[in-house]
C-alpha cells in the first residue's frame, strides 16, 4: 500500500534507522514463527530419546507420528470441526448480512439502542451458556451432535459478524442508494444489486473471522460434545485430550503432528487472505 | 459530512412508521428493515436471551444431583459468595486479566510502531503477525505446555537453567499461562493499534518536527492521544476476552496451582459436580461481571465505535 511512503519520517541517519527496523521486524517475525519451527521439528522426531531431548536436531526423524494421528481418527475430528464451523458461518452470515444492512442503511427505529445491544451481545461470555444449554440440550438430545454445537455458536458469532458487517455497510456512500431509488429500484433490488456486490469484501472478511472463531472454539465444544470423534467431537477437543499412539506414552509426538496438520493449512490461509482478515479484525478500531 | 444530508429523508421516514415513498411491486424500506432484522433478533432471543433467562431462573432453584428440589431463594448465591474456590478463581482471573492485557498492550504497541515505521516487507510482516491469532488456542496451549515442561525442556535449555518445573509451582504456573496468552494475542492487539496508527495524518508529525518536537514528544503528544479510540477498542476486546478465559489454563494446568478461572469453575459445577443451581448462579455472576466491565468501556468509547452513516472516512 501507499502508507509506507506517506508515513516516512527520517531522523537519525537513514542507514541506521533502516538497520534498526530490520532488526525489530526480525524480532517480530521470530516471536510469531519460532514456536512453529519447534512444533514442526518435534512432530518429525521418532522415539522417546529424540522427543525428550531439547535439541531440535536430534533424530531419528520420520513421518510415523503423522500416520499415528490419522489412525486415531483425527480425520473425523477435522470433519466435525469443518461441518460445525461451516454451518455456523452460513447461518450467521445469511442472517447477519441483512441485519447489518438494515441497521446501517434502512430506517430503523431505535437504531442506536439496537447497535449498542449488538455491541453488548458481542461481549457475551460463552460460559453463561454452559449451565442452561447443557440442561436444555440434554433433554432435547442435542448433546454430542453437530446441531448442539453450531446452534450455540450463533450466540457469540452473530453479534461479532453483525458488528463487522455494519462497519462495511456504513462505509458505502448513501448517494448510491439515492441514485438507485431515483432510477426506480425497489429497496430489495437496491440491496441485491447495488449494496451486496459492494459489500462483498466485508462479507468475506466477516465469514472468515466467523469460521476461524467457530473452528477454534473449545469451551462449548468440550462441554456439549466431549467424546467420540465419530459423532461430533471437534478438533480442539481432540487436541486437548490427545493420548499417545501407544498407551501411556507421552503424546508429544502425535500431538505436535496433529497440531501441524491443523496449523499449516491455517497459516497458508492466513497468508493468502491476509488483507481480508485484517480488514475485518480492525473494522471497529479504525475510527478517527 | 455530505452524507448527513442525504440520510435525512429516510430518518423522517423511520419516525413516521411507514415510508411515504411507495415503490412499485416492492416492499417499503421500513418493512424491508423489519424483515431484514427479524432473523437475527429471533436467533439472538433463542440462543442468548432464553438461555440467560433460564440460567437466572435456575440460579434460584435448589438441586441435589440434578434433581429439582424447589425454590432456593438466594441460597445458591450465598453458596457462591461464601466459597473459597470462587474467590480463588476470581483472584486468578483478575491477575490473569490485568497482567496479560497490560503486557499485550505494551508489546502490541511496540509491534504496531514497528509495523508502521517499516517500509520493506510491511505486507509480509502483517501476514506473519496474523499467524498466532489464527492458531487454535488449544494448540497454542499444548505447544507452550510442552516447551515449558521439564521434558523436553526447550525453555529451560534456552534459558540455560536446570530442570525448573514452570507449570508445577504456584505463581510460575500462572506466569506461564500469561506468557502463552501474551504470545498469542499481543500480535492481535498490534494489528488493532496499527490500524489506528494509519489514520493519523503524516502532516501532524511533519509540523511537530518543524516545531522541534523529538520522537518521544511526538509519541506522547500526537500518537497516544490520537490513538485513544483504537487503544480503547483493543482494551475492550482484550479485557472482556481475558475475563472469560478458559482454553489456556484448562489445557496447560487443568486449573492446578491456583490457575482455575471463573469459566472453568462454572463448567466444573455443571458437568463434574452436577449442581445446576450453583452453576447457574456462578455463571450469572460471571456474566454480570463481564457485562459491567464491558459497559464501562463502551460508555468510554461511546459513539467512536458505533458506526454512523456516511463515515466513509
Amino acid at each position: 500500500m501507499t502508507i509506507a511512503t506517506s508515513k516516512r519520517r527520517p531522523s537519525l541517519s537513514k542507514k541506521n534507522v533502516s538497520r534498526l527496523r530490520t532488526v525489530l521486524i526480525t524480532v517480530v517475525i521470530v516471536w510469531c514463527l519460532a514456536p512453529f519451527f519447534w512444533l514442526g521439528m518435534t512432530s518429525l522426531k521418532l522415539g522417546d530419546p529424540a522427543l525428550n531431548d531439547p535439541n531440535l536436531f536430534r533424530g531419528p526423524f520420520g513421518l510415523d507420528n503423522y500416520i499415528a494421528v490419522f489412525n486415531q481418527g483425527f480425520l473425523f475430528n477435522l470433519r466435525n470441526s469443518f461441518i460445525v464451523a461451516s454451518m455456523t458461518t452460513l447461518i450467521v452470515i445469511l442472517s447477519g448480512m441483512t441485519a447489518a444492512y438494515a441497521l446501517a442503511k434502512l430506517p430503523v427505529k431505535r437504531r442506536i439502542t439496537l447497535m449498542t445491544l449488538v455491541l453488548a451481545a458481542s461481549l457475551f461470555p460463552p460460559v453463561a451458556l454452559v449451565p442452561p444449554l447443557y440442561e436444555v440440550w440434554r433433554s432435547l438430545g442435542l448433546l454430542s451432535t453437530w446441531e448442539g454445537l453450531y446452534i450455540s455458536y450463533i450466540s457469540f458469532s452473530l453479534p461479532l459478524a453483525v458488528f463487522i458487517l455494519l462497519t462495511f455497510f456504513s462505509a458505502i456512500p448513501g448517494e448510491l442508494k439515492e441514485a438507485a431509488t431515483t432510477d426506480g429500484a425497489s429497496p430489495l433490488q437496491i440491496f441485491r444489486m447495488v449494496m451486496l456486490p459492494l459489500a462483498t469484501p466485508g462479507i468475506v472478511s466477516a465469514a472468515i473471522i466467523t469460521f476461524v472463531t467457530a473452528w477454534n472454539e473449545f469451551l462449548l465444544a468440550s462441554t456439549f460434545a466431549p467424546r467420540n470423534a465419530e459423532v461430533a467431537q471437534t478438533m480442539p477437543v481432540a487436541i486437548a485430550a490427545f493420548t499417545g499412539a501407544i498407551e501411556y506414552q507421552r503424546p508429544i509426538g502425535t500431538l505436535t503432528a496433529a497440531s501441524i496438520v491443523v496449523t499449516v493449512p491455517m497459516i497458508l490461509f492466513a497468508l493468502i487472505m491476509q488483507r481480508r482478515i485484517v480488514a475485518g479484525l480492525t473494522a471497529g478500531a479504525v475510527k478517527g | 459530512m455530505s452524507q448527513k444530508q442525504t440520510e435525512a429523508p429516510s430518518k423522517t421516514a423511520g419516525a413516521r412508521s411507514d415510508s411515504p415513498k411507495s415503490f412499485r411491486g416492492g416492499l417499503s424500506e421500513t418493512w424491508l428493515a423489519r424483515l431484514f432484522i427479524s432473523p437475527s433478533v429471533l436467533l439472538m432471543l433463542g440462543v442468548v436471551a432464553f438461555p440467560i433467562g433460564y440460567a437466572v431462573v435456575t440460579s434460584f432453584q435448589q438441586y441435589t444431583r440434578r434433581q429439582y428440589e424447589g425454590f432456593a431463594g438466594f441460597d445458591n448465591y450465598i453458596e457462591v459468595f461464601t466459597n473459597d474456590k470462587f474467590f480463588d478463581a476470581l483472584a486468578f482471573t483478575f491477575q490473569f486479566t490485568i497482567t496479560s492485557v497490560s503486557l499485550e498492550l505494551v508489546i502490541g504497541m511496540i509491534f504496531a510502531l514497528i509495523m508502521n515505521a517499516g517500509m520493506k516487507g510491511q505486507g509480509i510482516t502483517r501476514a506473519i503477525i496474523l499467524v498466532p491469532w489464527v492458531i487454535p488456542t488449544v494448540i497454542a496451549g499444548q505447544m507452550w505446555n510442552f516447551m515449558f515442561n521439564i521434558t523436553p525442556g526447550t525453555i529451560n535449555s534456552l534459558l540455560g537453567i536446570g530442570d525448573f518445573n514452570w507449570l508445577g509451582s504456584s505463581g510460575w504456573a500462572a506466569a506461564t499461562i500469561i506468557a502463552a496468552d501474551v504470545w498469542k494475542t499481543a500480535p492481535f492487539v498490534a494489528l488493532l493499534l496499527f490500524a489506528g496508527l494509519q489514520t493519523i495524518p503524516a502532516e501532524l508529525y511533519e509540523s511537530a518536527k518543524l516545531d522541534g518536537a523529538g520522537a518521544v514528544n511526538r509519541f506522547w503528544h500526537i500518537t497516544l492521544p490520537l490513538l485513544r479510540p483504537a487503544i480503547l477498542v483493543a482494551l475492550l476486546f482484550r479485557t472482556v476476552d481475558a475475563i472469560r478465559v478458559y482454553d489456556l489454563p484448562e489445557v496447560m494446568t487443568g486449573g492446578a496451582f491456583g490457575t482455575e478461572s471463573l469459566s472453568m469453575l462454572v463448567k466444573q459445577y455443571i458437568v463434574i459436580t452436577p449442581n445446576p443451581g450453583v452453576g447457574s448462579a456462578l455463571s450469572t455472576v460471571t456474566f454480570m461481571l463481564v457485562l459491567a466491565v464491558g459497559l464501562i468501556f463502551v460508555t468510554q468509547i461511546g459513539k467512536n465505535i458505533i458506526p454512523n452513516e456516511g463515515n466513509s472516512k
